[in-house]
């Protein structure tokens, strides 16, 4: 039966295979909408930081929370290291770490901090930074560039790569962070002195590259931010009103700036699922038109069949068979290649401090194939039952 | 054996066709000889219950298949009997050898069909699709796909209809060679084939045409 079936179809194949791509792209987009939109929001959500409060120099509070929570963008410039000595001789803060963002291995961005900023974020292998030109690498880097403890990444300068080589400073790999699928995955993570130490030793040996990129904490004794966390409601209210009132300083609440970034995310996912639901009204049409196309064929092979002897419920079996064949094929294709495309734009979307797991399948994704196989095995289904009800042949005993 | 009584057949339209009542021996081979319109398919629909008579009886081994139920005259439809259409009724887009699959869907076994092709003369063109065939190639597979069963009753309707008289009696000698037993009931035009027939009814007179307002 099966056998027969898919020979059967072969002979409708130009038409199968355009039923089939049309079910794979509309389930192929709503399925890349929705676990991307999802995913994005949970990385959003995810960054939600442990900090209340991050003081950057002045500029888009945007920016500065993507940049020490995604590691994204560019940092706003810098600000003096000594503000981190300012905040906890204040006896206000639990916590201030440094950040300071500038240089890159490959395309990971190389972050100046201190163990602080990786306290909740296990190591797989090794151990912590301590001096300088030593670092912590995220899983991805280690994996992508095939680094172990003990090897030594040569850094370069600005964000994007491609920059001139810190080559005469390699820093040497002391641990490896446990995956967490976060910007975290992506990054180096070293002390702040390393940065400085590099930018010291290129001023002495070479001319400075005309800076292209903006401020960069290069200097000895500047990062690009403050991590803060404060003792108390009361605490955090003081310092960052005091902060705020400083020209010159941009004091966030991080949370409060991701809020509302999700909050944009939330309406480009309103926009995106609209489309979806128009690009499954077009599938709709299209598997329509086939079926209604298919309609001719069928009647004349459903009496050619009917003639030999065979029984309109085997005759219903066979194209209900073939509908569920290749409706299956198709979404099982689109949940295939909607991964893939996961899998390929990863990178890109990396770049924007989300990391996108393409092995992750949400639970609401099988509740959409199974909507978009409903959909698109329908008009095909309901014609096959009309059709079973008009027996051509009509040798029985009348009722 | 296969026996008519009292058949008539009454089409919507008013039409209606009478027959005489009529025996057919179990392994002989009948012709069936008459005009055209003359209700010569109409006998064969009937015989092979995709038409129910309005009226009259057909007993196949005694037993009034008309009072059977659709399924029970699809269920011998394909396992006993082998009807060669006019038209062949076959699957143009597939290939020779999937159109005697067909009846597989209803579990009769095709394993003979090799050898059946073979004897045929056809056995090469089974990875053909039909609509490549010529019209006597076609005519070939149609046959195989009746005699695959190895039916009790095979009923041919011109068989040779489209054939010259050559390739037609050479299609004709291979399908009578090939009956192994079976009763055939085969419609023609063509009285030259007539003596090659155990048996030669003349339609014309067993069917008696009428119409009513
Ligand atoms: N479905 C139908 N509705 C009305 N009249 C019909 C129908 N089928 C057949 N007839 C009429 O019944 C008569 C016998 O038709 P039938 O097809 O049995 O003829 P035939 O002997 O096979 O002719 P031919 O040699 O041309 O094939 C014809 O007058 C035909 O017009
Ligand atoms: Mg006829």
């Amino acid at each position: 039966m099966i056998r027969f079936a898919l020979k059967h179809m072969a002979t409708r194949r130009a038409r199968i295979a355009l039923t089939a791509l049309s079910i794979v792209v509309s389930a192929g987009v709503a399925l890349l909408a929705y676990n991307v939109s999802t995913q994005v929001s949970e990385g959003i959500i995810g960054g939600a930081s442990r900090y209340d409060l991050i003081i950057g120099p002045a500029g888009s509070s945007t920016q500065l929370a993507m940049n020490t929570l995604f590691f994204t963008d560019q940092p706003l410039g810098t600000i003096p290291y000594t503000l981190v000595d300012d905040l906890m001789e204040t006896g206000m803060v639990n916590e201030a770490v440094p950040f300071s963002m500038g240089d890159s291995y490959n395309d990971s961005p190389v972050v100046g901090t201190t163990p602080a900023l990786l306290t909740d974020k296990p190591l797989k292998e090794g151990e912590m930074f301590a001096e300088s030109m030593e670092a912590v690498i995220g899983c991805e880097v280690a994996s992508n560039y095939g680094l172990k403890v003990g090897d030594s990444l040569i850094t370069s300068h600005g964000l994007s790569g491609g920059g001139a080589e810190h080559a005469a400073s390699p820093l040497t790999v002391t641990g490896i962070l446990a995956r967490t699928n976060s910007a975290f995955d992506r990054a180096v993570f070293t002390p702040c002195a390393t940065i400085w130490v590099l930018h010291s030793h290129e001023e002495e040996d070479e001319e400075h590259e005309e800076e292209d990129e903006g401020a960069h904490a290069h200097e000895e004794g500047e990062i690009c931010a403050v991590l803060v966390r404060c003792k108390s409601v009361g605490d955090y209210t003081a310092l960052s009103n005091h902060y705020k009132s400083d020209a010159n300083l941009l004091a966030i609440n991080p949370n409060t700036v991701l809020r509302e970034v999700l909050e944009n995310v939330d309406l480009s996912r309103t926009i995106v699922y609209a489309l979806c639901a128009v690009v499954l009204v077009m599938n709709l049409l299209v598997i329509s038109v086939i079926a209604a196309l298919n309609l001719y064929d069928q009647r004349r092979e459903i009496a050619l069949m009917r003639l030999i002897g065979v029984s309109m419920g085997r005759i219903n079996q066979l194209y209900l068979l073939q509908n569920a064949i290749i409706g299956l094929a198709a979404v099982g294709l689109s949940l295939l290649s909607a991964h893939l495309i996961l899998w390929v734009v990863r990178g890109f979307v990396a770049g924007m401090g989300i990391s996108l797991n393409a092995l992750h399948v949400y639970g609401l994704e099988w509740a959409i194939l199974a909507v978009v196989f409903a959909v698109s095995t329908l008009p095909t289904m309901l014609m096959t039952m009309s059709m079973s009800r008009h027996d051509p042949v009509e040798g029985g005993k009348r009722k | 054996m296969i026996q008519t009584k009292g058949l008539s057949m009454r089409f919507a339209d008013g039409t209606a066709i009478h027959y005489q009542d009529l025996t057919f021996e179990q392994g002989r081979s009948y012709a069936l000889l008459g005009a055209s319109g003359c209700g010569k398919t109409t006998l064969l629909n009937m015989i092979a219950g995709v038409l129910r008579p309005s009226e009259g009886e057909i007993l196949i081994d005694g037993e009034n298949v008309v009072d059977w139920p659709q399924r029970r005259r699809d269920h011998f439809r394909i396992h006993e009997i082998g009807y060669i259409f006019q038209d062949f009724k076959l699957l143009e887009e597939m290939t020779v050898r999937d159109n005697i699959d067909i009846v597989r869907l209803e579990g009769v076994d095709t394993r003979g069909a090799d050898a059946l092709l073979e004897r045929l003369g056809i056995q090469r063109l089974k990875k053909r699709r039909v609509r490549s065939l010529s019209g006597g190639e076609k005519q070939r597979v149609a046959i195989a796909r009746a005699l695959i069963k190895a039916p009790r009753i095979v009923l041919a309707d011109e068989p040779t209809g489209n054939l010259n008289f050559e390739v037609g009696s050479a299609v004709m000698d291979q399908l009578l060679e090939n009956l192994n037993g079976g009763t055939l009931i085969a419609v023609t035009h063509d009285d030259r084939l007539a003596p090659r027939f155990d048996c030669v009814l003349d339609m014309n007179q067993i069917a008696r045409g009428e119409v009513s307002a």
